[in-house]
């Protein structure tokens, strides 16, 4: 890593370590969602940036992680092993699932992922040992070798620690023997399995590794909040994730930070916006629809490679550079 | 056996709105591969606008076409946005679509509020097969047949028809022959509009529409487009009835709780059987 | 109407940072066969393109004067729909649907008029490719890589049809081919493209008897 690349890492981790203690009860709770959001978007940006594939449910695999980690603790397991089940389970479930769905393409994926998801809520409504449609309740709090998280603070440095580890995870894998055939995958895969690419192995695991990220997300989700329900996985959540991994950027580190950030900040504006005096109670959330809906159709027509890429073009134009269009680097 | 033929009706007639939404997805798909994910929303605002035409005094048969052609602008205008900038490639006008779909849904819950709505069909019921089934059903039959009829009628025998076709094959040579590739692809989209219009026109008053309880039209009529490959508009009729009549039933045998995982279960076996038999390795569009 | 057909003057064409075509000029005049050759890569294609009036100058001009009929290279056909449809789509701009006289010009697709084009063989879509552009009634007809692909025997008798309607009809044609030989032996006059410049130009005698030309593109024997 050039110090080019090193500073912006070594300040934001800075930042995201001075942070927390800083905020607010309220504004805690909103970190905490977004570096949630982050995880389950980083997974789905290696999903489509890079295995160019399109996925409409991926909060199922949160849905599935988080599930996991409040059942087993609430069946008296130790929290730990909920919390390190819920990525093993959920990833298991996308490696099952995949197996017959990832013969499908394109937008016969899409909607495939999308009534996965359909399906997996309702059965899950219907399904009393999970509390049915009312929910999970009374999930314990999260405790390691028996210091007990119990404050927002400690919620937020674990997950941002769960970033940081996919983060890593996610660079390796991208710039490793594998990232560039997982690259391969996504501009075409005829090249890709003449060149002697496993394309079916590969899209495969990149769909269990990003339902893994998704899993832990929500595994965190369950210990933080204490309660889950299907009402929480809805699949308009699986598209906000999708906005926010084309928003911020697809195939970048950074583009998923950046992507929900974003969102989830908009969000909140939106939030506050929507429950002035005088709005209707559906406000809120209409509010935020049609903002991603309009910020997700802008993107794509006139920022096609999101926002990451943004500063650093910005800096070229800065610094001088000229204006010959360079080679494109990686989709 | 009343009641079989009682579910097997009204599961055809459901059956037959859903390949109509279908129908608009593969309209649409066919001239510019572009998988319209607002189609669900032309059926909520063909219903919608009927609904409020009626209530604003406008006479039966007027308020519902007026509505279609609302939905017809809408789908329109979904097109300009999705495909009216050269260089758009058809994944970007999916997601262009997906966007626009819940642009859609919050435009509705803020010009409609969000209770639900509806308004009287064709009242009274018919005696059919000695079952009673309310006459809806069979007029939304009818028009489904006919339309049906006269899409295959357009795309195989007008010149227009087989233009729209045309670019759907090789828009490159399309364009050398001089058809106007951009303008039939919006001209697709104002297609898909009007039937996905014309389908919530014909469910609503038999189904409640609103901004999310019409969800099960929504994702059926996907599903029955999806059974036709998104290209073959007699297989989405098929799969269309087929779901209808899977729900129906698995809602008057079984509980009404499952019918929509029933008929997307059914839908995900039939895709991945269609992607078996296909072992060559195809490019993502 | 006394100017060429085809006029090309200092065309520059671009793609994005790639120059296709580099200061190109040519012409095609009513009546004539000019052949275009050159190796793959030269810009051809992108000759067709902006001809057709799908690509624009990045600098100088390409016009057209009368009407353009263009056959595709690698065929092009609309595979789902029938033979006739595909020629009828042909003269789409002129409102006219009158296939018949395709059919005495081509009588070998009457056998297969109802047939999807993409079920036919290679040789039969070049010439409802042909036919297809025909029915456009050009006056000036631009032909990319008639040969690609498809048997000699095949060729020679869409040359030899090529030539019948030149000579019957005044129907002039732009031959771009990367077969030298053939191309210089159907045309009167010719261009040699290169990585998009004019390498050289003359009347196919003179293309046939130049030492490069024989040594690049006519396997060092001249014709």
């Amino acid at each position: 890593m050039t110090l080019r690349t090193a500073g912006p890492v070594i300040a934001v981790a800075a930042l995201t370590l001075a942070l927390p203690p800083a905020l607010s009860s309220k504004q805690l709770s909103i970190y905490i969602l977004l570096g949630l959001a982050a995880l389950v978007t980083l997974g789905l940006s290696l999903l489509l940036g890079f295995a160019g594939q399109v996925s409409l449910g991926q909060a199922s695999f949160s849905c599935i992680g988080g599930y996991t980690a409040g059942l087993l603790a609430v069946h008296g397991l130790p929290s730990m092993a909920g919390l390190l089940a819920a990525p093993v389970v959920a990833a298991l479930f996308a490696t099952l699932v995949g197996i017959p769905l990832l013969r499908l393409r394109g937008h016969a994926l899409a909607f495939a992922t999308l009534a996965m998801q359909l399906i997996l809520l309702s059965l899950l409504s219907q399904a009393d040992w999970a509390g049915g449609a009312i929910g999970l309740q009374g999930v314990p709090r999260l405790s390691i070798g028996g210091l007990e998280f119990a404050e927002d603070l400690s919620y937020a440095y674990l997950t941002w620690g769960a970033v940081a580890v996919a983060l890593l995870l996610a660079r390796n894998i991208v710039a490793s023997r594998t990232g560039r055939g997982l690259r391969a995958l996504a501009t075409s895969e005829v090249a890709a399995a003449a060149s002697g690419v496993p394309v079916g192995r590969y899209r495969l695991a990149v769909f269990a590794l990003s339902a893994g990220f998704a899993g832990l997300a929500g595994g965190i989700y369950a210990f933080y909040l204490g309660y889950l329900s299907p009402g929480s996985f809805p699949v308009l959540l699986s598209i906000e994730y999708v906005v926010m991994a084309v928003v911020g950027g697809l195939g970048t580190l950074w583009g998923p930070l950046i992507g929900a950030a974003g969102i989830v900040l908009l969000v909140q504006v939106l939030n506050t916006l929507g429950t002035q005096p005088g709005m209707p109670s559906y406000a809120p959330s209409v509010l935020s629809y049609a903002v991603y809906a309009a910020l997700l159709v802008l993107v794509v027509l006139f920022l096609p490679r999101g926002l990451a890429p943004v500063p650093r073009e910005l800096a070229a134009r800065w610094r001088g550079a000229s204006s010959k269009p360079s080679l494109q680097e990686a989709p | 056996m009343s009641d079989f033929l009682q579910y097997l009706l009204t599961g055809l007639g459901i059956g037959c709105a859903f390949a109509l939404v279908g129908s608009g997805l593969i309209a649409i798909y066919r001239v510019t591969h572009v998988v319209n994910f607002a189609q669900g929303g032309f059926a909520v605002i063909g219903g919608m606008c009927a609904s409020s035409f009626l209530t604003a005094g406008l006479p039966h048969g007027v308020a519902e076409i007026l509505a279609i052609a609302v939905a017809a602008a809408v789908g329109l205008a979904v097109g300009v946005v999705a495909i009216g900038r050269p260089g758009t490639s058809p994944r970007q006008g999916l997601i262009i679509t997906l966007g626009l779909g819940i642009l859609a849904y919050a435009a509705e819950v803020l010009i409609w509020g969000d209770q639900p709505r509806s308004f009287d069909g064709v009242p009274g019921a018919t005696t059919l097969l000695g079952v009673r089934v309310p006459t809806q059903y069979l007029l939304i039959i009818a028009v489904t047949v006919l339309v049906f009829a006269l899409l295959g009628l357009f795309f195989a025998r007008t010149d227009v028809g087989k233009a729209l076709s045309a670019c759907a094959a090789n828009p490159y040579a399309a364009r050398l022959v001089g058809i106007g590739v951009t303008r039939m692809g919006l001209l697709s989209f104002a297609l898909g509009g009007a039937l996905g219009g014309l389908a919530g026109v014909l469910v609503s008053p038999v189904q409640q529409v609103t901004f999310d309880s019409d969800v099960l039209l929504i994702v059926n009529g996907f599903a029955a487009a999806i059974l036709g490959a998104l290209t073959r508009p007699i297989l989405a009729l098929a799969g269309g009835l087929l779901l209808g009549v899977a729900q129906t039933l698995v809602a008057g045998y079984g509980s009404g709780a499952h019918q929509t995982d029933v008929a997307l279960a059914l839908m995900l076996a039939v895709l991945i059987w269609q992607a078996a038999r296909q072992p060559t390795v195809e490019e993502a569009r | 109407m006394s100017g060429p057909l085809i006029e090309a003057s200092s065309l520059v064409v671009r793609y994005g940072a790639a120059t296709a075509l580099d200061g190109v000029d040519l012409h095609v005049r009513a009546g004539e066969l000019v052949a275009l050759i050159g190796p793959n890569g030269a810009g051809k294609t992108t000759l067709v393109n902006t001809l057709a009036g799908i690509v624009p100058p990045a600098a100088g001009t390409a016009s057209v004067r009368g009407r353009l009929g263009v056959v595709p290279e690698g065929r092009q056909v609309f595979g789902s729909l029938s033979v006739d449809d595909n020629l009828r789509l042909g003269a789409w701009r002129l409102r006219g649907r009158d296939t018949s006289a395709i059919y005495e010009l081509l009588p070998e697709l009457v056998r297969v008029r109802r047939q999807a084009a993409g079920s036919l063989s290679g040789g039969q879509q070049q010439m409802v490719a042909v036919g297809r552009a025909l029915m456009g009634r050009p006056e000036v007809l631009v032909v990319d890589e008639l040969s690609l692909g498809l048997a000699p025997i095949v060729v020679a008798s869409l040359a030899a049809h090529l030539r019948r309607l030149n000579a019957e009809t005044g129907l002039a044609v732009l031959l771009i081919e990367q077969n030298a030989r053939l191309a210089l032996r159907l045309c009167t006059r010719g261009y040699v493209l290169e990585s998009g410049r004019i390498a050289a130009s003359g009347t196919s005698e003179e293309l046939s008897r130049s030492a490069d030309v024989v040594r690049a593109y006519l396997g060092g024997v001249p014709t």
